[in-house]
């Protein structure tokens, strides 16, 4: 009898997956006289593994009416469904149709864009070198004001640095908070906060990447300190030396390389992060690949893709070098 | 007077583990004190309470007469400053030179100021290199700290405890990551220091062979009691077992 149940539990639940599927894949299908044809060989086939695998959302039903708990093979086909489900509303909730990405309609538009995107214009190329530097020194600059700020930040923000009682503890707690609020607002909108207060420009974008920078670099800064060595600490205490004479002779010298080296990949980042940052007004090259992509001058885009791809990839090659010979 | 006299000491761990129960001894100046016991004995614990790196939770710490168990600030810093220290494994300051190493041990009587800054003042200089010259490496100032060997890293560490000028030094493990002939050399330079400069020593150690060799006096803790004060000729075999199990076997280093 239960063992019925759960035969038709899954039936029923093949169909429905089957026939979702089916109306995701080929849409014009559905209500056809073709439809059960295939619906039902999935439905036979979904009961088959259900039955072959003796796991399935039928015997999970009917088995958690028992006493006897869970097998593991249900709870593993449990997870499996899951994950099957979650792909299957994934697909129709991200609109995925690869009709329209193969269509002659989308193929055409494809060649224009990529055909103008390697024909670059080069005329706009001193604007876009121009521009280009606006943003490498924007990043440079956030990176240097963030860098000091981070520095002091980072000790109240390490737990093995705020041991002196519940004030200490309640510094530390709040600073984190803020930080992680700080942080996990995206810089773009940091951006668009800021092109209203300072205006439209790199100025804004510098700001932008400076509380950004700041929030990632004093987490990173701190979890070094939380991650020395505790011995000379001991070593250094151990003479009478004080609080601050602590920190600056035992903890500050095992961090100078790894804080360094944050720092260097930090900037590049901040290279990267500027160029989006230029979409929303923050200046500079990404400011630029609006304006002409706005006017759909597809040959101008192509070059300054060009130039941002080539300036990553050349930063990103360098501060690789930088940190490995840090090391 | 006795110059360190410890009374009724215990000290409990945050987790409730208490690592020492009512430890009581006294220690004369020039005396060279070697503690024994197993790992997790309490010898760390208790030879931290002595410079307050660690709080004991009970009991009072003496030095020469004055009471140093609850001073905090200024008067812990000089009270530390008074007492040098070293380690098993060194705690030296990596990437710094063995120069700048040596002068740290001068931290708790320098301003803040100056000692961030550099500013060593020379007569400051001109200890840390006779400290150097005492321990034999005066030749390696200028090499980095992490660069030197095990035992001249050691040897790096009693120089930066003689520049404190201590009239105790406190030695934890010193050997224990040390090979057998580095071992006696590092013991030979505290016993110097110990015989020569007259500094009370006080020094954890695993290995009978040495405790013979170079302590005056020996205590030893078990599970965090004091079971066993005396001569180290005194230590018999009845002793050793009850200071270290039924099951333990001497061996010797050389």
């Amino acid at each position: 009898m239960k063992t019925s149940l759960a035969f038709l539990l899954d039936a029923l639940l093949g169909l429905c997956v089957s026939s979702m599927l089916l109306q995701i894949i080929i849409p014009e299908l559905t209500g056809l006289s073709i439809a059960p044809v295939i619906i039902i060989p999935t439905t036979i086939l979904w009961l088959a593994i259900a039955l072959l695998r003796k796991a399935s959302i039928g015997l999970l039903f009917v088995s958690s009416k028992n006493e006897r708990p869970l097998p593991n093979n249900v709870r593993a086909h449990m997870g499996w469904i899951a994950f099957c489900t979650s792909i299957v509303a994934g697909w129709i909730v991200t609109d995925i149709s690869p009709v329209e990405f193969f269509s002659s309609e989308g193929l055409q538009g494809a060649g224009r864009i990529f055909g103008a995107l390697l024909t670059p214009e080069f005329d706009v190329l001193p604007a876009a070198l121009d521009a280009m530097v606006v943003t490498i020194f924007t990043a440079l600059m956030a990176t240097i004001v963030a860098v000091p700020l981070s520095f002091l930040l980072s000790f109240p923000a390490a737990r093995n640095v705020m041991t002196g009682g519940a004030i200490e503890r309640t510094i530390y707690v709040l600073l984190r908070a803020v930080l992680n609020i700080m942080r996990s607002m995206e810089p773009i909108i940091w951006a668009i906060i800021f092109s209203v207060w300072v205006g439209i420009g790199p100025f804004a974008g510098m700001l932008a990447l400076v509380v950004h920078t700041v929030a990632s670099l004093t987490k990173q800064y701190s979890e070094q300190i939380e991650d020395v060595d505790q011995g000379p600490l001991e070593a250094i205490s151990a003479t009478g030396a004080n609080r601050l004479q602590v920190l600056w002779f035992a903890v500050v010298p095992q961090c100078v390389i790894p804080f360094l080296s944050f720092t260097i990949y930090r900037w590049d980042i901040n290279v990267r992060m500027a160029t989006i940052i230029g979409f929303v007004g923050g200046g500079g090259i990404g400011t630029l690949l609006t304006q002409y992509q706005g006017l759909a001058k597809y040959n101008e885009v192509g070059t300054l893709v060009i130039l941002i791809t080539l300036v990553v990839w050349t930063l990103d090659v360098a501060s690789a070098r930088v940190r490995e010979a840090l090391r | 007077m006795p110059l360190l006299s410890v009374k009724n000491l215990s000290h409990t761990y945050p987790n409730g583990y208490q690592a020492l129960h009512d430890v009581s001894f006294e220690v004369e100046a020039g005396e060279f004190l070697v503690i024994i016991g197993l790992s997790g004995s309490g010898k760390s614990t208790l030879l931290r309470c002595l410079n307050r790196l660690v709080e004991p939770t009970e009991g009072t710490i003496l030095v020469n007469g004055q009471d140093v168990t609850h001073v905090s600030d200024a008067s812990l810093r000089s009270h530390r400053s008074g007492i040098g220290m070293i380690f098993q494994h060194f705690n030296l300051i990596p990437r710094h030179t063995v120069l700048s190493n040596v002068l740290y041990g001068a931290l708790g009587t320098t301003s803040t100021m100056s000692s961030i800054t550099g500013r060593f003042t020379d007569q400051q200089r001109q200890r840390a290199l006779s400290a150097l010259e005492v321990v034999g490496i005066r030749d390696k100032v200028e090499n980095r700290a992490d660069a030197l060997s095990g035992g001249q890293q050691q040897r790096v560490a009693i120089a930066r405890a003689l520049m404190q000028q201590p009239q105790l030094l406190l030695a934890d493990e010193p050997v224990a990551s040390l090979d057998p002939a580095t071992s006696h050399s590092v013991m030979d330079y505290l016993e110097r220091i110990n015989k020569d400069l007259g500094t009370t020593v006080i020094c954890n150690l695993h290995f009978l062979s040495l405790v013979r060799r170079y302590a005056t006096r020996v205590i030893a803790l078990k599970g965090g009691h004091l079971v066993f004060n005396g001569k180290p000729e005194d230590i018999s075999d009845e002793w050793f077992r009850t200071i270290y199990g039924e099951e333990a076997m001497e061996v010797d280093i050389r």
